[in-house]
């Protein structure tokens, strides 16, 4: 896209859902303070032009009438209008329709038998599947939804979908392990955990993907949340990413976030068809530490690709001034040498904030690079 | 051969007991629902560490949100950090922050011990961080050097254990993880030996032992046959057992020999197979087998299926020693 302007804006997935529809969905009358929120939410963004009878329904306290299905869509409305209203150039729904990142695309798959809950902190706790028989997808997913943002977006849609060694690692390997010989030690480990990250990918990742092409899905965020959890096997995620994607021609990115990303490299640099990084750098851009300096690594390999730049603390509610987000662009610019290589974009997903604080970060993130494009625009300034 | 078995860390918690503790946060239940849920799974594990003939009962450490919390929120000189991810998993701790140097407050930890441990203190395991993996995991801002950390942290330890061993408990085990994830050398190793003197003394001829995981135990060997331990623990999922020298004697070998990272069962036959091959190799005084890490990576119901894998290899092992 040549009409791009310089450092444009992404989101990066997830957004907190509002109450109207967490209230909706369960089929609940929507309380007081939901009713007051999409109705404020509609005024500000009109997001629910086409949709008003469910939108009347929800506010008369029938969400049961109007079910699930259509709150989920104006919920997604909704997220697609609020990124676009910040002045994002490339949006999705917030992921709206998904509740996290693992369970679903796990379910769209035949393979696995869910185990029970794992505890990951406190009283948080996440369902682990284990895979128990050669992994087969059920049905490309992600596309119903994905052919609902391409009709309603004004800006570009970008889809996010959970990657194969992020699937693989937060699952127990049961099948590939068990067709390892002898003790099952780290070895034995590693192999079967190869087979299974490369079956996922091809088996249920590049079909879904290659359907999602198919209905004009140009841009593709890979995430692989997992990826810095054993820095030695970032081998398999590069595997992992380049069985999904070969053959397949859309706008790859990968996106790994809180990890050691030095650890990574090089190897990660031989994901052969990611056209961008999009990593988390904001969160540990402090006082004393330069969170950007790992850029320099990208230029030391030689690696020429895109940066989705993380600008915003997604774990903090305070708000970056604009000439923050300004400021840590220059750096950037610094490091890669290349201002036309950076995209700007919260480090994750925005779900863990407010919406409020999540519009006032977006809103940093796009007047940030406004002022950077200026200064690069017209440098005597 | 002397075999034990025993749980050595934390218990994953029901399904019940998640889903009233999800409750609680969202305001769904009472606190007094949720105590009810504690008590049933707590019961629940003493009584399968009871049945299935382990030689101390731990109740699973359920309350604990992680390993370090009990000292980081009772002892003097700690604050409560951020998330860290644990080691190579999907779970994650609180990180420790060293403020000042730290100090015991007395009696704070007897208090958050599992009430099964309470009970019966005689056929307790207390289950404590090493003073190297929680000085090696905190956020040291005390000013005091990383090894003085260390000899301190053993040496509050050591009266910690000293004061439990007052009220009737007699085995500790220290968690430490990180002596073979990052293997202390010179000073660090020199301070890691100065701590466990200190427990020693204060656990006054009671059973100590050390239970590592999360790496190859072989790099740090040497050091560990020191420690002044009755045993230290190897997880075999990352220890290759044909890697292990020989060597006769010296402190009891654990043997993690169920691993928490795959909910694919391990076959007794096999493990029995193994643990002898070890024990020829080191004829240690005494053999303790176990998980090669914390149980609570797996749900519930996985985990007690390794539990009673434990239990038939241990059984297999003593008829053996009968023929």
């Amino acid at each position: 896209m040549t009409d791009r302007p310089l450092f444009p804006a992404q989101e990066i997935g997830s957004l907190a859902k509002p109450r109207w529809q967490l209230q909706g969905v369960r089929g609940e009358p929507l309380d007081e303070r939901a009713r007051g929120e999409l109705a404020a939410a509609d005024r500000g963004l009109a997001f629910a032009d086409g949709f008003a009878p469910a939108r009347d329904a929800l506010l008369a306290g029938r969400s049961r009438e109007v079910g699930g299905d259509a709150v989920r869509d104006l919920g997604a409305l909704f997220a697609l209008r609020f990124f676009e209203a910040t002045g994002l150039d490339r949006v999705y729904d917030g992921e709206a329709r998904r509740i996290e990142m693992y369970e679903y695309p796990i379910r769209q798959m035949r393979g696995f038998r869910f185990q029970g809950h794992v505890r990951s902190f406190d009283n948080k706790y996440y369902l682990k599947a284990a895979v128990v028989d050669e992994v087969r997808l059920e049905r490309p997913y992600h596309v119903e939804e994905f052919d609902f943002v391409r009709r309603h977006a004004h800006a570009e849609p970008k889809l996010p979908i959970t990657g194969p060694y992020t699937l693989a690692d937060w699952s127990y390997n049961e099948h590939y392990l068990a067709r390892q010989s002898g003790w099952k030690g780290r070895a034995a480990r590693r192999a079967a955990q190869r087979e299974f990250v490369v079956d996922l990918a091809r088996r249920a990742l590049r079909p879904t993907l290659s359907a999602l092409i198919d209905r004009g899905c140009r841009v593709i965020q890979i995430d692989e949340p997992a990826a810095g959890t054993r820095p030695d096997e970032a081998d398999l995620v590069v595997e992992g990413f380049n069985a999904a994607t070969e053959g397949l021609d859309a706008e790859f990115s990968m996106h790994v976030c809180y990890s050691d990303y030095r650890a990574l490299l090089p190897t990660l640099l031989e994901a052969k068809r990611c056209r961008q990084w999009a990593w988390e750098f904001a969160n540990r851009d402090t006082e004393h530490h330069d969170g950007y300096e790992v850029l320099g690594a990208l230029a030391e390999y030689g690696d020429r690709r895109e940066v989705g730049l993380g600008v915003v603390d997604v774990h903090r509610d305070a708000v970056e001034p604009p000439e923050l987000v300004a400021e840590r662009i220059r750096r950037a610019v610094r490091y890669l040498g290349d201002p036309g290589r950076i995209w700007v974009n919260p480090d994750c997903g925005l779900r863990t904030r407010s919406l409020e604080v999540a519009h006032a970060k977006l809103a940093a993130t796009v007047a940030g690079a406004r002022l950077a494009r200026a200064e690069f625009e017209n440098p005597r300034r | 051969m002397m075999v034990r078995t025993g749980l050595t860390g934390p218990f994953p918690r029901s399904e019940a007991l998640v889903g009233a503790t999800r409750d609680l946060d969202r305001g769904r239940t009472t606190p007094e629902a949720v105590e009810e849920a504690f008590q049933a799974a707590e019961r629940e594990v003493v009584h399968l560490e009871s049945r299935l003939g382990f030689a101390h009962v731990t109740g699973g450490y359920l309350r604990w949100p992680d390993l370090f919390r009990p000292i980081a929120e009772s002892w003097e000189g700690f604050a409560v950090g951020p998330l860290q991810r644990w080691f190579e998993t999907n779970t994650f701790y609180r990180q420790p922050i060293l403020l000042a140097p730290p100090g015991r407050a007395a009696g704070a930890l007897a208090a958050r011990l599992p009430p099964a441990c309470a009970q019966d203190p005689g056929r307790a395991r207390v289950v404590l961080p090493g003073p190297y993996t929680l000085a090696g995991l905190a956020d040291n801002r005390s000013g005091e050097t990383d090894e003085a950390i260390v000899h301190r942290l053993g040496r509050l330890l050591g009266e910690e254990v000293a004061d439990l061993r007052a009220r009737g408990f007699a085995t500790f085990q220290f968690s430490e993880p990180l002596l073979v994830v990052r293997p202390p050398t010179g000073p660090k190793a020199e301070a890691v030996l100065a701590g466990y003197r200190a427990i020693a003394a204060g656990a006054d001829h009671g059973t100590t032992l050390v239970w590592t995981y999360g790496a190859d135990a072989a790099p740090a060997l040497g050091l560990l046959e020191q420690l002044p331990v009755s045993a230290f623990g190897i997880d075999l999922a990352e220890t290759d057992p044909a890697s292990l020298p020989e060597r006769k004697g010296g402190p009891g070998l654990g043997l993690g020999v169920v691993d928490p990272r795959t909910t694919l069962g391990e076959d007794p036959d096999e493990v029995v197979r193994i643990v002898r091959q070890v024990y020829a190799r080191r004829r240690p005084p005494s053999i303790w087998l176990g998980p090669g890490g914390p149980l609570d990576l797996l749900p519930w119901e996985p985990a007690t299926r390794k539990l009673h894998v434990l239990a038939a290899a241990r059984q297999a092992l003593s008829e053996g020693n009968r023929t």
